[in-house]
């Protein structure tokens, strides 16, 4: 314990910031920036590709369907390799390990997202649609002003334990060298050499403290869905349907 | 009524048929509805009457045959069918309110992006509405707060935002409680009296008395007796319907 302590008095700031502000951003803050950063991109993607999805048009659907079928069906560790190698190619100058990192996390998470807003989508009743529509609205107006606002909120616990995964996600960063936490844990480690359970114990403890205070609040949120809803949906029956579970891995 | 037997035509089904799969949904389905007419359909369930209605505005497609608005053949390929839609209010067996929207904002959407209304107006025509179907107290609730019978009546305000010429109602009190009922009757009386043009799927058969101008009776996708509802409710001339409304004054 007194080794933790110890570690943390010495490389603390290491594992929050990196090096910054005499070096580069990296630690704790870059894991975040990289989460955030990630799913907030990840997220009007994801919504795009739901609706090629879910498009009756063949050109759309297919494109998408491949999309979030080849992303959802690889390893992400496989996924961000071959980003580190196809991107330079693709573009012609060095991409750094950081931006690789946040490239494939947004086509990545987006395939999920993608489809839990499918699903969202999908589990509306079809009344929803043919009364927007019975009013002259179009399909994007429809989809815009009554079936994403509803999906969406509905879908908001199921997306922010999707962001949960993606804070644990980052951490596959480290292997191509992507200064983020598990990366600054491991530097401390080499540094130390002889204390990797407890520097290890450090960075498991920090990235639970994150994730469980964050399903804590997913489970909150959705309980305040559930409980809005049966007073304010009450048509469908809908405060007797199950909630749906919170999955984090 | 107001409605005079020399109006305009303003629906014409012209040999309509449709198809689910194997099963012959609506069959030959041939007639007319005025401006101005009050047209209750009835019949037992499975009988297309719903299917019939839907697709007036294009809810369901037809494989056979033409279906005229005002003229103009709906299931072309050329029709606008948004601009088509907003012309004519559907009123829904399950209510449908946009949930997430406060009562007067389901009834000013379509307003405010199909007509591109002016907000001040929309809510002013809106508030006019609510208090015609005797709402106004309801503006700022949410739908999920408000009674089925209160959801209808919503329902039917925002059809009527639209001002559309004619008015479809697929069976609007089906899911109401029974105590329910008259509430949205005398909303759909009031309109009728006032001349809207409107095609009612519905079992309230004192409603199809009181009200109609016509009525159709429709068995296995066909309609198979039309007449007043004084010819049809005092002497009905097909067996089916005979059995039907036999069968109704039993329960």
């Amino acid at each position: 314990m007194t080794d933790i302590l110890a570690i943390l008095r010495d490389y603390g700031l290491l594992l929050l910031v990196g090096q910054f502000p005499n070096g580069p951003m990296g630690g704790l803050a870059i894991t975040i920036a990289l989460s955030i950063g990630g799913i907030a991109l990840a997220f009007p993607l994801g919504v795009v590709l739901a609706l090629g999805r879910i498009s009756r048009f063949a050109v759309l659907a297919w494109p998408a369907t491949v999309v979030v079928y080849v992303a959802r069906g690889v390893p992400l560790i496989m996924f961000i390799f071959w980003m580190y190698y196809f991107l330079p190619v693709a573009t012609g100058r060095p991409v750094s390990g950081l931006t690789t990192m946040l490239v494939t996390l947004v086509v990545y998470q987006a395939a999920y997202i993608a489809e839990i807003v499918r699903a969202g989508i999908e589990g509306l009743p079809r009344g929803q649609m043919e009364a927007s529509r019975s009013l002259g609205m179009s399909y994007l107006q429809t989809m815009r002003k009554v079936i994403l606002p509803q999906a969406l909120y509905n879908m908001v616990p199921t997306l922010l334990s999707q962001f949960i995964s993606t804070i644990k996600e980052t951490s596959l960063g480290y292997v191509i060298g992507v200064n983020e936490l598990t990366f600054a844990a491991n530097q401390i480690n080499t540094t130390l050499l002889t204390k990797p359970f407890q520097v290890f114990a450090i960075l498991a403890a920090i990235y639970f403290a994150l994730c469980f205070s964050l399903t804590l609040m997913a489970r909150q949120l959705e309980r305040r869905i559930s409980a809005r809803r049966a007073g304010l949906g009450s048509q469908s029956g809908a405060a007797t349907t199950p909630r749906p579970q919170i999955i984090t891995e | 009524m107001t409605h005079a037997p020399s109006a305009p035509t303003l629906i014409t089904f012209e040999g309509v048929n449709k198809w689910y799969g194997n099963y012959h949904a609506l069959a030959d389905i041939t007639a007319s509805v005025t401006k101005g007419e009050v047209v209750v359909i009835c019949g037992p369930s499975g009988s297309g009457k719903s299917t019939l209605i839907r697709t007036v505005n294009r809810l369901e497609e037809i494989q056979k045959g033409s279906i005229r608005f005002d003229g103009k053949d709906i299931h072309s390929r050329s029709m606008d069918i948004n601009k088509f839609r907003s012309h004519i209010g559907f009123v829904f067996q399950s209510f449908n309110l946009f949930p997430h929207l406060t009562v007067l904002d389901n009834i000013t959407l379509a307003p405010l992006n199909v007509l591109r209304r002016d907000r001040h107006a929309a809510r002013e025509r809106g508030m006019e509405l609510l208090d015609r179907v005797g709402l106004a107290s309801k503006a700022e609730a949410y739908p999920g707060q408000l009674s089925g019978g209160q959801q209808q009546r919503v329902a039917i305000a925002r059809a009527l935002a639209m001002d559309p010429p004619a008015m479809l109602f697929d069976e609007p009190t089906s899911a109401l409680d029974p105590e329910m009922v008259g509430e949205v009757l005398q909303v759909m009386k009031s309109l009728a009296r006032d001349g809207m043009s409107m095609m009612c799927v519905t079992h309230e058969m004192n409603f199809a008395r009181e009200v109609a101008d016509s009525v159709w009776f429709m068995d296995e996708g066909r309609i198979v007796e039309t007449g007043t509802p004084e010819a049809f409710f005092g002497n009905p001339s097909t067996p089916r319907a005979q059995k039907f409304l036999a069968d109704l004054s039993s329960h």
